[in-house]
């Protein structure tokens, strides 16, 4: 998979999580792997792309820590005092959706069910795919342009929380 | 318990209100007692065995209520929130406190009909059917009132349920007062067969007690609950107080107590949760 297709399956399901918003109290949701990439993200910007994916890695955790006992998961609600985050598995991914605390719940269900549908089959092909590598320092400072023709649209420069130039 | 039955035996004092002895009766005969230990079912036996015409102080672990003895019978109990019978079923879940006879004014009319042991059995019954308290988080009010429906009434009474659990202690354990004093206004009994799995777990993730549970679970939410907190110091989400986790052919829930345990229920496949959903905010 190029890094375009790549991006083209992360829009997909970007627009796709956009829509979770129309239930009130939204705050926005991400798709974490289970290798911890942030696969997708609808969520303000307040949220960095690195602490999505470190929280992500952990509701991961979460999934994978019932697993060892048996329990697979498919829908978790977790509860802080003025938020929730409702977690929906998608293929061995997760779905996380950060909600307030007086989010309608019923509608979060249905909304989240239908959505983990939607981006079901992107989510598995992002899965399939091996982690980015870990940015080096000589990676940092490449000398040629790491932009392949037609790779990503113009203006769009943020995938998966690195720079594409 | 400790009481404080009065009385003397012959001295100046002329305590009269010692069991069978009516405050202001000229007589002044019987022991003056202290005694710990006791409980108040006895205390209030005996008093109704004695046919005492008194009014007794209880002094609890939720606050202060006042029994009205009348040749042996329990005729009238008054609490902060409560009169009557509700009074009487209050006071006598209190389990540690003291009881002493005082001065009040008798009331016009008699408000409790059962028998004094029926009363206790009523209380028993409670008791016996659970041994486990366990509190929930309160959750704020508006969100409380919004959810509000008519059974809420009721559940918003529950501030902790109970559920059964194998080697029980009884209701006169002292062990139960090892759980932090909740007001008996908000206690209600909570459906034990929905629940067969209970685990509570010390902040440093301790089985405390363990009604079917396995160590394998404990230690599995053990890990969750710090992988929840470390989830909510990344996204900047304070007071992590549940979790739910729908899998395909059970649940788990998992909540902080108020203090600090983490108390972890299995229901059952068909239990309907959502009562507890709504009390815990999931």
């Amino acid at each position: 998979m190029t890094e375009a297709d790549a991006y083209a399956l992360s829009e997909g399901m970007r627009a796709s999580l956009a829509t979770l918003k129309d239930v009130g109290g939204i705050t926005g949701s991400f798709v974490c792997t289970p290798n911890g990439r942030l696969a997708a993200r609808e969520i303000p910007d307040l949220f960095e792309d690195g602490v999505l994916a470190e929280a992500g890695s952990r509701l991961v955790r979460v999934r994978e820590a019932f697993a060892a006992g048996g329990d697979v998961l498919d829908i978790g609600v977790v509860r802080f005092r003025d938020h929730r985050i409702y977690l929906k598995a998608v293929g061995d991914s997760l779905l996380c959706i950060l909600a307030e605390g007086a989010v309608n719940m019923p509608a979060l269900r249905m909304a989240a069910n239908l959505v983990g549908r939607r981006i079901a089959p992107a989510v598995t092909r992002l899965e399939a795919e091996p982690p980015p590598e870990a940015p080096t320092h000589t990676q940092a400072e490449p000398t040629q342009p790491t932009r392949m023709p037609g790779a990503a649209p113009p203006g769009m420069r943020r995938f998966r929380g690195r720079t594409i130039d | 318990m400790t009481i404080q039955l009065k009385g003397s035996n012959g001295g100046e004092e002329e305590d009269r209100t010692a069991p069978g002895i009516e405050p202001g009766a000229a007589a002044a005969v019987g022991f003056r007692a202290r005694l710990a230990g006791v409980s108040l079912w006895d205390l209030v036996q005996m008093e109704c065995q004695a046919r005492s015409h008194l009014v007794v102080l209880v002094t609890g672990e939720s606050g202060i209520g006042y029994l009205y003895f009348d040749r042996g019978h329990v005729i009238h109990a008054v609490t902060a929130e409560r009169n009557g019978e509700e009074a009487a079923l209050e006071i006598l879940g209190w389990t540690n406190g003291s009881f002493q006879p005082c001065e009040r004014p008798w009331p016009e009319a008699r408000t409790i009909l059962t028998s004094p042991e029926a009363l206790i059995l009523q209380v028993a019954k409670r008791r016996d059917e659970a041994s486990n308290l366990v509190a929930f988080p309160a959750r704020n009010a508006p969100e409380r009132a919004r959810a509000a429906t008519p059974d809420d009434d009721v559940l918003d009474e529950i501030e902790l349920f109970e559920l059964e659990e194998e080697g029980a202690v009884s209701m006169r354990s002292t062990e139960i007062s090892d759980s932090p004093p909740v007001p008996p206004a908000a206690r209600a009994d909570f459906p034990s067969a929905e629940f067969p799995v209970m685990l509570r777990l010390g902040s440093h993730g301790a089985i405390l007690k363990n009604s079917g549970g396995s160590e394998e679970l404990a230690e599995t939410v053990a890990y969750v609950r710090r992988l929840t907190e470390l989830v909510g110091e990344f996204l900047g989400l304070d007071g992590f107080s549940a979790i739910e986790c729908s899998f395909a052919q059970s649940r788990v829930l998992a909540f902080v107590d108020s203090n600090g345990d983490t108390v972890v229920l299995r229901p059952r496949p068909e239990a309907n949760l959502q009562a507890l959903r709504e009390r815990l905010g999931l």
